[in-house]
């Protein structure tokens, strides 16, 4: 089957913080417009899969920054970004993207933990404002992971939400 | 393609999305008149396609299906794996046939369609796509239907093993955790008073339009998805999540004066 997503985010204006460069060329092909600046409807934030050491050389520092973008920074942002859909009176996607809860170390098993929680919780809290959140835990840096990013980004995906969602076996 | 159960409802759903994407269509139901109805819809949509009938739970039935399927289409390289039962009841009234009728249906017949696939793929050497129809409910238990609680997370457990056992063959295996998604065929399409209750207990407003349920399910099976296998999409509306940390008070199902599933 031949399949492309051609024009599914046409129109979309789509914020993805940090960086993946599979979800940025998929939400271009599928007609998104790429930007931090102005009215959003699509907020991506993604975390890169980093390294990993054993609990007990993770000092307290390290463990914050991880905590602090795994989860912290996740939250406010979907906050912001729901804020600013409910007074524009409009729906939106957030996608919150990062490495699966035990593929690295405990600052990740972590974050990864709350974050798919937080995915379930906020999906529903903002459901009726028409606010999707989702989630894709993955070592994948692939086609596939930008290909489900642009699924869950478009009005598709109207009926996902609050789900977490891996690629690989191991994810 | 073959698609189990695909007459109708979710199954012939699942058809007409994959015909959309180009594939051609075996259908397969436990009643060749249904199966017959489905094709001819997925017929109309331009896609090549054939009707079958056949029981899941038989494993000589379901290879005989295989060759019918692939004497009149070829090679199948996608199965949606859909055929499944499900009706409302209390577990003390579930009657030892009832109970194998639900469960060999979705478990024994998902496992033996997509074994019978995966040794012909196997054997051709070619890798290929299977997705399951699960439902929403596999993670929380759903009194007033066990049967169903049981074999529905029995597809979603056998899919993450099925996926590691063939993934050295190139076969992906997903499932979908399929919401309410009222059609003709359903407990829920068929309530009297219509489907606005139910529009209203889901979190997302409303209840699934049958087309969104077969665009994913089609779309774990092609390329778009080529490295996902063994993955449980919950799609849903956020209707198997919990509202508030209060909940109602509890009623037992066999006292809902509305039966077992509270509403019917």
């Amino acid at each position: 089957m031949g399949l492309a997503m051609t024009g599914w985010l046409a129109g979309k204006h789509i914020w993805i913080e940090g960086s993946s460069p599979a979800i940025a060329a998929a939400c271009r092909a599928a007609g998104a417009t790429l930007t931090s600046d102005g009215d959003l409807d699509v907020w991506v934030h993604v975390v890169a899969v980093g390294a990993a050491k054993p609990a007990h050389e993770i000092a307290h520092a390290e463990w914050r920054a991880s905590l602090g973008a795994g989860l912290d920074r996740r939250f406010l942002g979907a906050k912001s970004f729901a804020d600013a859909c409910r007074a524009r009176g409009v729906g939106g996607a957030v996608l919150f993207v990062g490495a699966p809860e035990q593929a690295l170390g405990a600052d990740q098993a972590a974050a990864a933990g709350a974050l798919g929680n937080l995915t379930k919780t906020l999906g529903v809290e903002w459901a009726r404002d028409g606010i999707r959140v989702n989630c894709i835990l993955t070592r994948e840096d692939g086609a596939t992971l930008g290909n489900l990013a642009a699924y869950l980004a478009s009005d598709y995906a109207a009926y996902v939400t609050g789900a977490v969602i891996g690629i690989a076996l191991d994810d | 393609m073959l698609v189990t159960g695909g007459g109708s409802g979710m199954g012939l759903a699942m058809a007409k999305a994959f015909a959309q994407g180009g594939a051609r269509v075996a259908v397969m139901g436990r009643s060749i008149e249904r199966a017959e109805e489905g094709a001819a819809q997925i017929a109309a949509l331009g896609a090549r396609t054939h009707a079958m009938s056949c029981d899941v739970r038989s494993p000589e039935a379901v290879a005989q299906a295989f060759d019918e399927a692939e004497a009149v289409l070829g090679p199948v390289s996608l199965l949606a794996n859909n055929a499944g039962a499900n009706f409302p009841v209390l577990a003390e009234n579930i009657s030892p046939n009832a109970w194998a009728a639900v469960t060999r249906i979705a478990i024994d017949g998902t496992f033996l369609c997509s074994a019978e696939f995966a040794r012909r793929r196997i054997a051709r050497g070619e890798g290929g796509a299977i997705v399951n129809n699960s439902a929403q409910y596999i993670w929380t238990g759903f009194p007033g239907d066990a049967h169903s609680a049981a074999a529905k997370t029995a597809q979603a457990t056998m899919t993450r093993k099925l996926a590691a056992d063939w993934a050295p063959h190139g076969i992906r295996v997903n499932a979908v955790a399929a919401g309410f998604f009222p059609h003709a065929d359903s407990v829920s399409g068929r309530r009297d008073d219509g489907i606005e209750p139910l529009q209203a207990m889901i979190p997302a407003g409303r209840t699934g339009s049958i087309w969104e349920f077969g665009w994913l399910s089609a779309m774990t099976c092609t390329p778009l998805f080529d490295d996902m296998t063994g993955q449980v999409i919950v799609q849903d509306g956020g209707e198997s999540l919990r509202r508030s940390l209060m909940m109602p008070d509890f009623v037992p199902p066999r006292e809902r004066v509305d039966g077992p599933w509270g509403w019917q």
